[in-house]
């Protein structure tokens, strides 16, 4: 959903900031991603890098005995782990190699659809430029300038490493009888107070009331009266569960 | 601080989109950031460099202790900037000896070292907190989000290793190849003890250059880690929204209010001559949002994607004369690479490498094979000399025609008085009889090419190819009577029986066999 936290007469000409980028379906629909920045993406290659070492090594150590069978054996080993890894797990794997799998990203078309075969290999192709002159170099340095972090093979190939949406747990909301709010509340405002009742255990005490008491007049009841009759409004915007 | 003003929309964010977000919101201050970053760490690096042009080591890692300091500058900006107010460079490089008071010596002695410095320094910076109270908001911060501050200082060490190497290996590459023939890699390690100092001041530079473009970045991660923990902690999200429904409400009422006062009716208006009111002259003067400044954006977004698309084209053309090609030096392969192979060298696994190898060089042949033999029509559209039109097919007889069994094993021997003798009891089956041995006379003795979708006019339209008048004439009448049968159920006049059959030796002959 889009939100923006500027008042709408007062709009500025930037829009204000966010990590979400929105992707618009032909039906007309919105659909945010979140791009993954640099960081946890140099975590998730690193992991997919250690990965990578332990496999090559074991193997490398059962091939040592085989000789010049083995020394064939490794290069064509380190040949497929090298330049398959990548391609096999992103496209067989729903975009999401190991590391990319533990930190929760995946990597899809710039459109949100599923990576296929032709943007993985270039994008992992084109690693080799990423990592110039050492150590993903430029890479990183496109990552951080770009908008939606993309390093060159992902501007060549067109694809995107977004965050998974993660399962949600059922929010517990404190035990109240449920109540109707007295005027009609718009889809942000409906959220906003079932957040509010959703994550009072984050808040402390005198925080939730100081949010509570804000509404307190258009209410009509006390300030002190305030918060329950909010998780009330809550409880009845939940509805029977 | 007014949260409405936020120029970033706050949400509460996973750790790593805000990190993220910061990475954004230094992305969009880019120029004042760097610029500032620079202004201020150059003059003190060149300072240092001076006093310790002796031992270039010591110079850097002074300059690397001192980060905290000039870090304080970004973090001034990104807050500034947070809330619309961002600062001019002359503002911010004023602010900054300012900003160096509040527990400098702390910063820069025992909590230099601390690896969530950047998302811990907003609460001295800008909370202004020492002592207890200090330690007690770092307890409350530190709940939830220390790990992914401590990963963030940790990728950010490695981060800038990574491009301080890079920078060293980019300048030895840009060399022209008359100086790098001097310089080995060996030379370049044992350097520090001859005069090379210069060059070591070299990579110094390259580090301060690295951090110019990195460090206002971390701080920024740093500070929008710590605005998340905060949105997180205080909901600032929901207070955002609560202030905007509670404006919503209480601005309803005012507006009646408003409207009664208008409607009340006051004194005649001013009758001084009223300038000439047109679309383009400036109104809604009194306002934050005037005429002008809304006409300003409008334009501003037409002249962006999707109503303008602007495009710049640049091509090559050839140049004068080509550059002279330059050889490649070929690498020696290291040492301990050959130790390796000739370790695994042992005859022992020699045939079955051998006859791997021969395995691989199989499927490589066999792989080129299959692609050709796959493409083989596509290839002779090139190669091939002689055109293809011509090619005949064979196409396997087809054992059918509308139902019909076609095959010459299933007709009787004596067409003609199989169906005379059939006519009394069974007309149908007589006439087709007699249709189906006259396709299958024409499919095996006349050759004719039939196919099982052919229809029986166009069975027709082949006969008349074939020149016969005879063979048409009763062709025809056959097919009218076996059509009007089949398919309109119509008995054919009796003396159409003695026809046929006559019609039929007379083609066939009166034995006509099968």
């Amino acid at each position: 959903m889009l939100e923006t936290t500027a008042l709408p007469g007062k709009a500025t000409l930037a829009p204000p900031l966010d990590t979400r980028y929105h992707v618009e379906t032909p039906e007309g629909i919105d659909l945010p991603l979140r791009p993954a920045g640099l960081m946890v993406r140099a975590l998730a290659f690193a992991i997919d890098l250690g990965l990578r070492g332990l496999i090559l090594g074991l193997l490398f150590m059962v091939l040592a005995f085989l000789g010049k069978l083995g020394a064939g054996l490794g290069s064509i080993l380190l040949f497929v782990v090298s330049w398959w890894y990548m391609v096999l797990f992103e496209v067989l794997n729903q975009g999401r190699s190991p590391g990319k799998q533990w930190m929760g990203l995946r990597v899809v078309h710039d459109d949100g659809t599923p990576i296929g075969w032709s943007a993985s290999l270039l994008r992992n192709l084109l690693r080799f430029v990423d990592m110039l002159p050492f150590g993903y170099f430029l890479g990183a340095i496109s990552c951080l300038q770009h908008p939606t972090f993309k390093r060159l093979g992902d501007l060549a190939a067109g694809t995107l490493v977004i965050y998974r949406e993660q399962p949600l747990t059922r929010p517990q909301l404190p035990d109240v009888p449920p109540r109707r709010a007295a005027f009609a509340l718009t889809l942000t405002e409906q959220r906003a107070i079932l957040g509010f009742a959703e994550r009072q255990g984050e808040l402390s005490e005198a925080r939730a009331n100081e949010l509570a008491s804000i509404l307190a007049q258009p209410l009509q009841v006390s300030k002190p009266q305030a918060k329950a009759e909010l998780n009330g409004i809550a409880r009845g915007l939940l509805g029977p569960t | 601080m007014r949260l409405s003003d936020a120029s970033v929309v706050i949400r509460p964010r996973t750790t790593w989109e805000a990190m993220d977000l910061g990475v954004l919101l230094s992305q969009r201050h880019r120029r004042l950031l760097i610029t500032s970053w620079a202004i201020v760490t150059l003059p003190i690096f060149a300072l240092l460099t001076l006093l310790l042009w002796d031992s270039p080591s010591l110079a850097v890692f002074l300059f690397w202790w001192l980060k905290p300091v000039f870090d304080r500058l970004p973090l001034y900006i990104l807050s500034k900037a947070m809330f619309g107010e961002t600062p001019t460079l002359k503002q911010a490089l004023r602010q900054w000896p300012r900003l160096l008071r509040p527990q400098l010596l702390a910063s820069l002695t025992w909590r230099r070292l601390s690896l969530s410095r950047s998302f811990l320094m907003p609460v001295v910076q800008l909370e202004g907190l020492a002592g207890e109270e200090r330690q007690q908001r770092l307890r409350v911060l530190l709940q939830r989000n220390a790990g992914a501050a401590q990963w963030l200082t940790i990728i950010g060490v490695h981060l800038e290793t990574a491009l301080w190497i890079g920078l060293m290996v980019l300048f030895y590459m840009l060399l022209p190849q008359q100086v790098e023939l001097d310089w080995g890699w060996q030379t370049l390690i044992t350097a520090a003890t001859q005069d090379w100092r210069w060059l070591e001041h070299l990579t110094n530079t390259f580090y301060v250059l690295v951090l110019i473009v990195w460090e206002p970045i971390y701080v920024a991660c740093g500070f929008s880690l710590y605005l998340n923990r905060r949105t997180r902690l205080e909901a600032w999200d929901i207070e955002l929204v609560f202030r905007r429904l509670r404006q919503r409400l209480t601005s309803t009422v005012v507006t009646l209010l408003l409207a009664a006062i208008l409607l009340v009716p006051t004194a005649p208006n001013v009758w001084a001559a009223e300038p000439v009111i047109s679309p383009d002259s400036p109104r809604l003067l009194e306002q934050p949002l005037t005429s002008q400044a809304s006409r300003d954006s409008i334009k501003a977004i037409l002249d962006r994607p999707p109503f303008k698309n602007k495009e710049t084209v640049t091509r090559y053309r050839f140049g004068e004369d080509k550059p002279a090609s330059d050889t490649a030096d070929d690498r020696q392969t290291p040492a301990w690479l050959k130790a390796l192979f000739s370790l695994l060298d042992s005859q022992r696994f020699g045939v079955l490498a051998s006859l791997i190898e021969v395995l691989l060089w199989g499927t490589v042949i066999g792989a080129i094979g299959l692609l050709i033999w796959r493409y083989r029509d596509w290839l002779q559209a090139f190669v091939n000399r002689r055109p293809t039109l011509n090619r005949k097919v064979a196409r396997p007889l087809p054992q059918q025609a509308f139902g019909l069994d076609l095959n010459r094993e299933t007709l009787p021997a004596d067409i003609a008085a199989s169906a005379e003798s059939l006519w009394q009891s069974n007309p149908r089956e007589a006439l087709g009889l007699l249709y189906r041995a006259l396709l299958s006379h024409l499919l095996h003795d006349f050759n004719m090419a039939l196919k099982p979708a052919d229809t029986e006019g166009e069975v027709l339209q082949r006969i008349e190819q074939l020149q016969q008048p005879a063979l048409l004439a009763f062709s025809k009448n056959l097919t009218g009577h076996w059509q009007n049968m089949a398919y309109g159920h119509r008995l054919p006049p009796a003396h159409l029986q003695q026809e046929l059959c006559d019609g039929w030796r007379a083609l066939f002959g009166t034995g006509a066999v099968r």
